[in-house]
């Protein structure tokens, strides 16, 4: 593992790119452990401050430190998108790789209800889970229901390498080996849908901290827990831009930004260095 | 006397460099290849998998990209100006010989039709522009080409996907030679095909060569094919060429060693003499052998096979082979 | 006598198209025959694609149900419902692949399929039992455990990678193999290594094996008995040698006579 980070590192400018942004996004969400302030607490230090040394990125109009609460902000803004995207993740390698393998009705059962929520539009549900649920909406909540939509895409692409990959000899040797489905599976097919895993994750966590910044600027979410988009559901609440408060928007935006940059171009490059045939020509087989 | 020949490869190497993250690899697949092709002769090119043999015939085809890339020799057409190999020849001038003076049979022929359109259309892509005429003088040619070859002109109205796949292959080597072409490269046209079918592919290839003088490429591994249909025949091993002459000449007196292991392994009916396969490991081409490349599982081995490439020898008309072993001019 | 695998009217059928337009494809029709326990045999499938000989060696192997007649291994429908009865039924019967290069999974270690299979099938109860098994299989096949321990499949020719699937095929003891093309990814200078490797397993170890084949010459030069499959249908059955030699039906004619022979004579059958 420290091989491969260091070999990406090394070749690949992309993922040097990549690391440098989510490295700065992640201190930044390490910091809010040692926060002076209490996260929701509001008019902890004088409203309205510019960037200055005292305050490092400005204060807002509730009386917060733009850096503290940016920190914090982006800690669960991570985390949520994390959540989203392994327990998704979990759920499409399951339906996809046993529905590809085992096909017949098995196949069908599960790509029907796949394809169910292919076609659901997914930004009206979450706003209609909103309104009936309300104030017992929470963020792990809400993670929940989103990885609960968000695998259908993922779990059809890793069924059709599935698919090719029950047809080829290999399998026959393990099933004649005397292996159980559930090892063909974990331990000869999953390698091969990790490149598709890999960067599915990292493609899903932009996904879902996206549709969680657009929900809180919309004000569909918990605006009590401090996230990227809840600061900037409160820097428009407060018209922050219209007031000169730009600060309380630029950063949020510039933090978000560099997490989708980051997180997108670490998933390009891992994709390119785990992709099967570029791990064999690394190994010194295969005609290149 | 012999006559100019259409083909003259002359010290063609090619060799294929990878890098991934760090790890660097360079694949010596042709190395140091010479010989030529005449007018109106079938050339075959025999060789097992990783040879080379593919490699060589897409170099001399210009089909060079990386990882593969050229180090030196060249590959000449006599229908080409002096001294210049297809590869970054001027695209004009490649678009006018390509399909009028030099075409292609694949393996897959579903990769050379176009799955969209009726065959009528493909012909028309291919080589309306190098035949000229109106469309419907095209259409009689077309037609007169296909009865030539035994096809019904009702093939013209189907797409590919409705043809078997013998019949697409026989839609592909018309499409092949409807211009006439001087010079056709054929890569193992006939192996995805049953025996029967096979026999009969091979049949239309050779009498159509016959029927328009053109010169062939024929790359396959299956000996027998070889035996069956090429005038001349060149071995591949390891990325060399280590014997090439008449076909007859190779299939009744071999001299390279591994030629001849080659042919006395093959099983034949009505035949029950115990057959061997070829001890030892096919050499790994990233890191070949010193010396001549087959050293290591010849039985007639020495000294100066583990040190000393091989040389091209004479040693009969047009029959020449690269090993220490066999006695010979120097070619 | 008793008989080690029974064929009796053995069919299938696939159902294709979509809902409106769904016709049924006879992919097997009534094949018949039989394998003896203590008469060890090659015993040839011939046919060229689409004869239906690839879905025969799957029914065999259970990898497939048949859609008519009964196929039995000793007595016993082939396959088996529980995991239980299929171990006990893989462990008599194992498959050998076309293409050595994927038979097994690139980006593993070989020697791992053979341990597993000791495991198992072999009754290898640790892992030093499971390696001694492995070695035996290997040596039988003329390599050994210490040449394969630790490769991955590439570091391997195509002849050396078949010679390690039919180890592992050897290890849990089987009465029956069913080789579908084994040699015809094989490199030929390879390839009578591997055909003349299935002469020294029937005749040392008494093992049976089913070759599936497209190849005459290969089938001519090794197998014992044969049938000639086209179109799901045996048009041809007896003596290897005999019906190569005098093929009676018109079919088996025409492909023996599209037998490209590696030699040139006087009169080559093309030019």
């Amino acid at each position: 593992m420290k091989r491969i980070i260091f070999d990406l590192l090394k070749y690949n400018s992309e993922f040097r790119i990549g690391v440098f942004l989510i490295l700065i996004v992640m201190c930044m969400a390490g910091l809010s452990f040692f926060s002076p302030y209490p996260p929701n607490d509001v008019f902890v230090v004088p409203p309205d401050a510019p960037p200055s040394a005292d305050y490092w990125l400005g204060t807002t109009s509730r009386g917060q430190d733009v850096f503290w609460q940016l920190s914090i902000a982006i800690r669960n803004t991570l985390a949520f998108g994390l959540l989203v995207a392994l327990l998704s993740r979990v759920i499409s390698i399951v339906v996809g790789l046993s529905s590809g393998y085992l096909g017949g009705w098995v196949d069908r059962v599960l790509m029907a209800i796949n394809d169910t929520f292919i076609v659901i539009p997914l930004f009206p549900i979450l706003i209609l889970f909103y309104f009936v649920l309300r104030d017992s909406m929470s963020t792990i909540l809400l993670a929940v229901i989103m990885s609960s939509l968000g695998w259908a895409y993922d779990s059809r692409l890793i069924r059709s390498v599935a698919m090719s990959l029950k047809t080829r000899e290999f399998t026959g040797t393990s099933v004649f080996s005397g292996m159980t489905i559930f090892e063909i599976l974990r331990r000869e097919h999953l390698p091969y849908v990790l490149p598709i895993i890999f960067s599915t994750t990292l493609n899903n966590m932009n996904w879902s901290i996206g549709l969680e910044v657009t929900l809180a600027v919309l004000g569909f979410m918990d605006i009590n827990t401090p996230t990227i988009g809840g600061m900037i559901y409160w820097a428009n609440q407060h018209t922050a831009i219209v007031a000169g408060i730009w600060w309380w928007i630029t950063f949020p935006v510039l933090t978000v930004v560099a997490t989708f940059v980051g997180l997108y171009l670490i998933a390009v490059s891992i994709n390119e260095y785990i992709d099967p045939r570029s791990r064999l020509s690394r190994m010194g087989g295969g005609q290149s | 006397m012999t006559p100019q020949p259409i083909l003259r490869v002359e010290h063609l190497k090619a060799h294929f460099r990878s890098s991934y993250f760090g790890v660097y690899r360079e694949v010596p697949a042709v190395d140091d290849i010479s010989f030529d092709v005449a007018p109106n002769e079938i050339f075959g090119l025999a060789g097992e998998s990783s040879s080379g043999k593919t490699t060589l015939m897409k170099t001399i085809a210009g089909l060079i990209a990386p990882p593969l890339e050229l180090i030196g020799g060249k590959a000449q057409f006599s229908f080409m100006p002096p001294e210049t190999n297809l590869f970054g020849a001027d695209p004009a001038q490649l678009a006018k010989i390509r399909w009028s003076k030099l075409s292609y049979i694949m393996q897959g022929s579903m990769n050379v039709l176009n799955p969209l359109r009726q065959i009528r259309f493909i012909f028309r892509d291919f080589a309306a522009v190098h035949i000229g005429g109106s469309r419907s003088d095209f259409e009689t040619k077309t037609v007169n080409h296909l009865s030539r070859l035994r096809l019904d002109p009702s093939v013209l109205d189907a797409y590919p996907h409705e043809l078997s796949g013998g019949m697409r292959q026989r839609v592909t080597i018309a499409l092949a030679t409807i211009c006439r072409p001087d010079f056709i490269i054929a890569d193992e046209p006939t192996t995805a095909l049953d025996v029967i079918v096979q026999k009969e592919v091979l049949g239309m290839i050779r009498s159509i060569q016959r029927e328009i003088g053109s010169s062939v490429l024929f790359v396959t591994h299956d000996m027998g094919v070889h035996a069956a249909l090429t005038d001349k025949l060149g071995i591949m091993y390891a990325g060399c060429l280590v014997e090439a002459g008449p076909t007859a000449d190779i299939f009744n007196a071999p001299q390279h060693p591994y030629t001849r292991h080659l042919i006395h392994s093959l099983p034949r009916i009505g035949d029950t003499v115990q057959r061997t396969g070829l001890t030892g490991t096919p050499p790994n081409l990233a890191n070949p052998p010193s010396g001549c490349r087959f050293h290591p599982r010849c039985p007639l081995a020495s000294d100066i096979c583990r040190t000393e490439r091989p040389k091209m020898r004479q040693i009969a008309t047009e029959h020449r082979v690269a090993c220490h072993a066999v006695a010979g001019d120097q070619a | 006598m008793t008989a080690l695998l029974t064929l009796n009217n053995v069919c299938k059928s696939f159902m294709r198209g979509g809902i409106l337009s769904r016709h049924r494809i006879e992919a097997v029709k009534n094949v018949s025959f039989t394998i003896e326990n203590n008469r060890p045999e090659i015993f040839a499938i011939i046919g060229e694609s689409g004869s239906g000989k690839t879905t025969l060696a799957r029914m065999i192997l259970g990898m497939q149900e048949v859609s008519g007649g009964t196929l039995s291994l000793e007595g016993n429908r082939v396959g088996g419902r529980t995991r239980k009865e299929r171990l006990a039924f893989m462990a008599k019967v194992q498959p050998i692949f076309q293409n050595p290069f994927e038979a097994f999974n690139p980006l593993k270690k070989i020697d791992y399929y053979l341990l597993l299979t000791a495991m198992r099938f072999g009754g290898s109860a640790d892992l030093s039992e499971a390696e001694a098994a492995a070695d035996v299989a290997l040596r039988q096949v003329g390599l050994s455990l210490s040449e394969v321990r630790g490769r991955f499949p590439h570091e391997m020719s195509g002849g050396q990678l078949q010679r390690v699937a039919i180890a592992r095929a050897l290890v849990s003891k089987p009465r029956l193999i069913i080789a579908d093309e084994p040699v015809s990814m094989v490199d030929a200078s390879l390839r009578m290594a591997i055909v003349n490797l299935f002469g020294e397993l029937r005749d040392k170890l008494g093992l049976s094996i089913i070759y599936i084949t497209h190849d005459l010459a290969t089938a001519y030069y090794i197998a014992d008995r044969l049938i000639i499959m086209q179109k799901g249908e045996v048009v041809e059955a007896g003596a290897a040698r005999a019906v190569l030699s005098d093929p009676q039906h018109p079919y088996s004619k025409q492909l023996r006579d599209a037998v490209l022979s590696p030699q040139v004579t006087g009169s080559p059958s093309i030019k």
